[in-house]
């Protein structure tokens, strides 16, 4: 039996898919789509940004191509010291914990993520990856955005969010027209403006949260009433959580370990966005950039570990992607600029394991760039239809292929 | 709706000039507004009040270096950033030309410099001297300046930018974000322009040019070819025609609304293309214009953190250590000297979420709470705010909504705080409130607090 909510759960812009396509074929697309939509309705999607350019050919190493050690002298890592996965390429030698999870089956690396004609603006290529689109004009709502948009018909109870942000601020991808996406951080200080005398809390909700209001103050009592709403739900949230996991220190961990709080408690929240920022390593970039991986990996494997002993695994899957690779060649100051084509990383316990998608050819470049062979959003296809049940080709604007990862 | 230009506004024929048209520029121009400036600003009439934005007293500069010099000789360590970020708000709250620190914090955002990479505050320190001195001077000098200021070498990378080796980091921002904006310049633009730079690097604390690094072969940037190096490269973007507008647009959004429409943007790029790039004299023009005392911008903004912050203290004459009121803003979203990537902080509607949000209201109500009889550390002078033989809840309520509120309070809200003024656990007192003097100044504070954190106060 589906109920109304898990069958608006695959619409679009609060069409139902049956005023999409034909009439009669969409009879059966619809309730293709919702059995699949209801199959889904609890999966979770996490996405994980590394900020600043992930340089991927010293994550994913090509350790049997001499292309690839002509071009970084000073930064090449030695074949013996990758973690091999097959017997081209290997891992970073300082991800072992996330090498582990590939060894049981729980990583898929996808090679030679991109779009074409690259920009190497951080910003315009972040706007490229968080809004879905190439557009010289792109769209205001992220594409995680439109997704909650299109499974959020008026009336859901916003406090309940079916997305959150664990980074400082609010993630364009998830801009949207109409979910309002909170920043967990620091939800503790509302606990302090709560304390204290009641009919002063009381009054204060009141006062901000009225409807309407001239000029921003609008959408400023909107947030404030949802901050309101949703505090209360996360605080419970915190409260219940126990765990072992060992999640290392750093950007990242302590933003999946809240993750692992939130899923734990079965709020409702289909999408969350971690951030790990410092991949901008223009000079001296060896130790930094293993640092950032080994924080990477070891957090990747604890929110994995934590999550299995909370049995919540088979709901889970986790994304990464960073808005560029770099130059291929380093540059002089032993680090490297900002390039194209990257690899990322789906992990969770119903990913496909393995690599997917064509390694870049060192030979064949772009401008010094590496060329992609797989575009981004066939990644974000793959994840809305197969994981989120969401029609991927409405919301992206045209049809990607999905790849064979989960 | 036709955008009004940049013509002048005149009082009386286009609209008045009272305390809420002053305390509008006020704010704008500066950080909060109290009764006194306010009362200043009416009686003096627009355009000096505006002239007078401009102008400082030649002993205030020298007052601060002293200041500095001594608190450096023996009291604090600069080099520890959350001592120098005090400083910069200590500025702003005890500096008499607003306006300099204000722009001082626009430029902090648009030449985005973080000490997390710079790992320097000395050099972070003579950055943020450059940018306050050179705030509204030409913004071909400030530009200039800031491709050769050690801080901005270090936090991208022209140091390492050599003839062999040419990184494109400086020069592709300088096109992206400072200058012309994105769409305006090609690839080969940026690695051109990089070229140019090359040898522009630092030696300890000082800017060095390095002949040997310098690449002095011709570059073709921009349509014009010649043996460019870094100072032709701001030139030419200087006449480039987008960099007016980019200008022009940014500092809309920060001193007149968040959404500017193009055409008060046309009018703004041909006022700053007019003035040669002069900020002040474009500043100037803006600041009397018709446009800026429209609708279009009245109440169009959200607060900045800073602004929030550093314009609660100066309008109430709250006293609070700057070292916690840098924290606070940090807590809110703006950690000075540490902007979260080179673009600068989005600001606007990306100021408020679920953290930062309950961050303004924990600090309107700290300020509340503030003793009024405390001789040294915090303190609220509330006496002075509200004084003791008001009595009555209304014109306590008209009165903080007068002091802190851009526009006058809808009629529910204002008879909400009225009663809640009276309000004990027991029910209404407006006995205990008229007899009681300390209950009387507790509740007002409660109010105070309420009002502080009301959506209401962080419109302007």
């Amino acid at each position: 039996m589906f109920t109304r909510r898990d069958f608006m759960g695959c619409t679009l812009g609060g069409l139902s898919c049956l005023s999409l396509k034909g009439v009669v074929p969409a009879l059966f697309a619809r309730s293709a789509d919702e059995a699949r939509a209801a199959d889904m309705n609890d999966h979770v999607l996490v996405v994980v940004e590394l900020a600043g350019g992930n340089d991927g050919l010293n994550t994913v190493i090509p350790f049997e191509n001499p292309l690839y050690y002509k071009n970084r002298p000073t930064l090449g890592i030695p074949a013996g010291e990758a973690i091999k996965l097959n017997d081209q390429v290997g891992l970073h030698p300082r991800m072992g914990p996330l090498a582990e999870l590939f060894k049981e089956g729980k990583v898929n690396v996808v090679q030679g993520v991109g779009y074409p004609e690259a920009d190497r603006s951080h910003f315009r290529s972040m706007e490229i990856w968080h809004t879905a689109s190439t557009d010289t004009r792109p769209p205001t709502s992220g594409w995680l955005g439109k997704f909650l948009d299109a499974g959020s018909p008026a009336g859901v109870d916003e406090a309940a969010p079916r997305g959150l942000a664990l980074t400082g601020v609010l993630p364009q991808a998830f801009q949207a027209e109409k979910t309002v996406v909170p920043v967990v951080a620091q939800l503790d200080q509302l606990v302090d403006v709560e304390d204290g005398a009641a009919a002063l809390g009381k009054l204060r909700r009141k006062l901000s949260t009225a409807p309407g209001g001239e000029g921003e103050v609008g959408f400023l009592r909107r947030q404030a009433d949802l901050v309101y709403r949703t505090a209360e739900r996360l605080r419970e949230a915190a409260a219940k959580y126990e765990s072992e996991a060992q999640y290392p220190e750093g950007e990242l961990g302590p933003q999946l370990r809240r993750a692992a709080q939130i899923i734990a408690a079965d709020m409702g929240v289909r999408v969350l966005f971690a951030s790990q920022g410092g991949y901008d390593t223009h000079a001296n970039q060896a130790g930094t950039h293993g640092e950032l991986l080994e924080q990477l990996a070891a957090s990747l494997a604890a929110f994995q570990d934590d999550l299995e002993s909370h049995t919540r695994a088979d709901r889970v899957l986790v994304v990464t992607f960073s808005e560029f690779g770099r130059r291929v060649d380093e540059n002089g100051s032993q680090g490297t600029d900002h390039g194209a084509g990257s690899f990322l990383f789906l992990t969770g316990s119903k990913v496909k394991g393995g690599l997917s998608g064509e390694y870049p050819s060192l030979e064949k470049l772009g401008d010094g760039d590496l060329i992609h062979t797989v575009d981004f959003r066939s990644v974000y296809a793959t994840v809305l239809e197969r994981w989120l049940g969401c029609p991927a080709e409405e919301l992206l604007g045209q049809k990607f292929a999905p790849l064979d990862v989960l | 709706m036709r955008i009004p230009d940049l013509s002048p506004y005149v009082p009386g024929s286009d609209g008045p000039w009272d305390a809420r048209t002053a305390a509008h520029l006020l704010y704008r121009a500066g950080f909060g507004a109290s009764p006194s400036e306010i009362e200043r600003a009416v009686s003096a009439g627009l355009e000096p009040t505006v002239d007078s934005f401009f102008s400082e007293s030649p002993g205030e500069e020298e007052h601060f270096q002293r200041t500095f010099e001594d608190i450096s000789a023996s009291m604090a360590n600069f080099g520890e950033p959350f001592v120098l970020r005090a400083w910069w708000i200590h500025r702003m709250v005890r500096t008499s030309v607003p306006l300099r620190e204000k722009l001082a914090l626009f430029w902090h955002g648009h030449f985005a410099t973080s000490i997390g990479k710079v790992e320097n505050t000395y050099l972070m320190h003579r950055q943020i001297e450059t940018i306050r001195q050179l705030a509204w001077g030409n913004f071909r000098e400030l530009v200039l300046a800031i491709a050769r200021d050690p801080a901005m070498l270090v936090y991208l990378d022209g140091e390492s930018n050599t003839k062999e080796h040419p990184n494109e980091n400086f020069a592709r921002e300088l096109m992206e974000l400072f200058t012309c904006g994105i769409g305006n310049y090609s690839e080969k633009d940026v690695a051109e322009a990089a070229r140019a730079f090359t040898g522009w690097h630092r030696e300890g604390s000082e800017f060095r040019f390095n002949p040997e690094a310098h690449d002095d072969d011709v570059k073709r940037i921009l349509g014009r070819s010649g043996r460019f190096d870094g100072s032709d490269v701001v030139d030419i973007l200087m006449q480039h025609a987008a960099t007016p507008r980019f200008m022009a647009r940014k500092l809309l959004r920060f001193f007149a609304t968040a959404e500017p429409a193009d055409s008060a943007v046309d009018s703004a790029a041909e006022s700053l293309d007019r003035a040669q790039l002069h900020i002040k004299w474009f500043l100037r023009d803006l600041f009397l214009s018709k446009y800026f005392f429209s609708d279009e911008c009245r109440g169009k903004r959200i607060a900045s953190p800073v602004e929030f912050v550093v314009g609660a203290v100066r309008t109430l004459g709250v006293r609070i250590p700057a070292f916690e009121l840098a924290e606070r803003v940090a807590a809110m979203g703006q950690e000075l000297l540490a902007p979260p990537n080179v673009k600068g902080w989005d600001g606007e509607q990306k100021w408020i979420n679920s953290s930062t949000w309950p961050a303004r209201v924990a600090f309107a109500e700290q300020i509340a709470g503030l003793f009024s009889d405390n001789p040294f550390g915090p303190h609220l002078d509330l006496p002075t705010l509200v004084p003791p033989d008001v009595t009555d809840p209304n014109a306590i309520v008209d009165r903080l909504a007068g002091l802190l509120m851009a526009a006058p309070l809808a009629a529910d809200t204002r008879r909400d705080l009225s009663e809640f003024l009276i309000t004990t656990d027991e029910g209404k007192r407006p006995d205990l409130f008229r007899d009681d003097p300390d209950f009387r100044a507790d509740r007002t504070r409660a109010v105070l607090g309420m009002l502080l954190g009301l959506p209401e106060f962080h419109n302007c």
